[in-house]
Parts: C-alpha cells; structure tokens; sequence
C-alpha cells in the first residue's frame, strides 16, 4: 500500500505557487515522511529552485476564477483523484505549513476519505462556522484531505467535477454567490450527494482545521530550515485604536489564508 | 529584527485566552485513537467508563456513534498512557506560556 501527498500548483500573475508547494513538499518529507507529487503547468515548473518531487504532473489549467486580489487557479481540483500515483494520498492545499505528523492520524482514522468540517482561528477563540448560505449547510474544507483510491472515492472526485462544472446552478440552488469557484463549496455539495444528501461523521477528520485568519500576521521564531515555533500577532481594534496581542505556538499545523504571509514566512528557507 | 524587539517595539501583549484556545485545539487532537475498529477519544468520561465496567470484551459507542466491540484492558491501558502523556506536555507548555507577558 503506497501513500503519499499531492500539491495542485499553477502560479498566477500574482503569487508563485510552485515555490510554496516546494516548500511546503520539503515540510511533508520532514514531518510526515511522504512523497510528494506536483501537479502543475510548464511555465509554472520555470520558477523551480531545484527541489525533485516524487512526481511531477503537468496539465492545463484553468485560468477562468477570479478574486478580489487577481486571478486564483484553483479548477481542476477533481484530478487528484486521477494524478496521485499513490494507494493513500493526502491532498493539500499549497499554504498550509505542516509543523507536526499530526496528518499521517488521517490514514489511521478514516474507512476511505476524510477532510475537515469545522475550523478555529488561532486569534479569534470561538468564531463562527462558516456556511454556503444563511439556508445551507456548514462548509467542509478542501484544505486537507485524505483518500483512499476505492469505488467511492472515484464517485466523490468525479461528483467534484460535476458540481465544479455546474457551480452556477449549485449557487442558485444554495443562494451563494458563484463568481468566485471554491473547492470548499464543490466538496461540500458533492460529498452529501455520494453520501445520499447526508455527510457522514466517518467522512470529517475529528480535530480542527486551524486558520491564521485576518489582521494576523505569522513571524518565525527563528530561520532554521524546519522551524516548527512561531509568534502570531493580531491586531484587535477597540475603540478606533491597535491593540496588538500575540501568542506564541509550536509543533502545531496551521492554513494562512493570506498568502503574502506565507510568502514572507518562506523567503529565508 | 528579532521577534523579541518587534513585540517591545509594538507594545504587543501576550493574549492568555487565546493561548488556552491554541493549547486546547493542539492538544485535543492528541487524544484521539483509532483502534479496535473505532475511533476513541482518550477522556476522562471513557476511561472512567472502561474501569468501571467488568468483564474482558464490552460493547462501547466511539466517536462516530457506532457500537464497538473491544478488548477492555487493552483500550483501557492504550487510552491511559495517551491520556497521561498529552495532559503532561499540555501542562508543560502551559506552564512556559502562563509566564509570558
């Protein structure tokens, strides 16, 4: 039985992402001990700095999804399905900095899929959930997921690709706003419809996803290559004014939502 | 610049309540275990369960709700051990932030 991660990388105007995804490779190798392969685009594979992926996958891309900060590849998600060349694979999201083998928990706890249902924010205790609509379902998370390749899970990614084809018609169905693809909101939907419009307990990974969220910012607690310690500051308005807080964590996983900061973070190894 | 300067610099103040928040979310994840075919969360409410109850094999729900059959000592002392050994790092790692400023 093979097990391994797979990165889905394609750089825009904006951000690079092949070198985050090679950062974030190296941190799989260290902590989890697993290969890693690279789905990706020729012209993104130029911005290589020499880091050999167990496997390198190229495909087009999707180009047609937007932000509020340019444009953001993040079609195609479905594939992992097909590209992993592994039994068990772990699929995750470029920006999320691995600090602990707390993942590998994965393989031992799901029946054949697992991703995360509910999220914590390392500065705001007790935030809400977030869901598709004031009239729908909490969101599952995209960020992390781990898979088994089965009958199943061939019908959930192949679902994903359904609901990604036809996202406008989920969002008026769902009343969210389908200018923005998010794989969050595909994986939701189609993991309650394999799972006859229900989304079982066996399906979630039993801890939090954890976001540095907005007016955050991560600094590293020093520049050793697997650095696991970092200070993140908050700044809490209160009254019109900054009261920056922090705290300090280690050996803990988190997702930054704001690439910039991730960018920072990787610049000194 | 260090980290220690940049906080001086910023009056920045160590948040306690979010620090606990940090400690339980890292920690809970910690204490759980698949085994036996189900998925056991080591708290106080199962291992309590596990001593209290008599016989080798005893039928308890897991975390996904389902009925599992188990070999009572064996979960008993696996949940033990996982139990003891996260409260003591949680503790440890308490103990260094509650003196943070």
């Amino acid at each position: 039985m093979t097990r391994g991660a797979i990165l889905f990388a394609f750089n825009s105007p904006k951000y690079d992402y092949y070198v985050m995804a090679e950062h974030t490779a190296k941190r799989i190798n260290h902590f989890l001990n697993l290969p890693v392969t690279i789905v990706t685009d020729e012209s993104s594979l130029a911005s290589s700095t020499g880091y050999n992926f167990d496997k390198v996958v190229t495909a087009t891309p999707d180009k047609n999804n937007v932000r509020d900060w340019g444009i953001w590849i993040n079609k195609g998600r479905y594939q992992a399905y097909e590209f992993s060349p592994y039994d068990e694979t772990l699929l995750l999201d470029v920006d999320y900095m691995v600090n602990s083998n707390r993942l590998l928990k994965c393989f031992e706890l799901y029946d054949d899929f697992c991703c995360h249902d509910r999220t914590a924010y390392y500065m705001y205790p007790g935030a809400e959930q977030e869901v598709l609509s004031t009239h729908s379902f909490n969101t599952l998370w995209a960020t992390a997921v781990a898979f088994k390749k089965t009958h199943r899970t061939k019908q959930i990614f192949d679902m994903l690709k359904m609901v990604q084809n036809n996202f406008e018609h989920y969002a008026n169905i769902h009343h969210f706003i389908a200018n923005t693809f998010r794989n969050d909101y595909a994986l939701t939907l189609a993991l309650r419809i394999v799972n006859g419009h229900t989304t079982p307990l066996q399906d979630i990974i039993p801890w939090n996803l954890l976001h540095i969220g907005k007016n955050t910012n991560v600094y590293k607690n020093n520049d050793s290559e697997f650095n696991t310690e970092f200070t993140i500051v908050y700044d809490n308005w209160q009254r019109g004014k900054i009261r920056k807080e922090y705290i300090t964590i280690k050996d803990s996983d988190f997702h930054l939502m704001n690439k910039d900061i991730y960018v920072e973070l990787i610049k000194h190894g | 610049m260090d980290i220690n300067t940049l906080l001086s610099d910023a009056k920045a103040r160590f948040s306690h309540n979010s620090a606990k928040h940090y400690l339980k979310e890292k920690y809970s994840s910690k204490l759980i275990l698949a085994d036996q075919g189900g998925l056991w969360k080591a708290d106080k409410e199962t291992i309590s369960l596990l001593n209290a109850l008599t016989g080798d094999k005893v039928v308890l729900m897991d975390t996904f709700e389902n009925p599992v059959e188990v070999n009572r000592q064996e979960l008993l002392s696996k949940l033990t051990t996982i139990y003891d050994d996260t409260m003591k790092e949680w503790y440890k790692e308490a103990q260094e932030l509650e003196g943070k400023r």
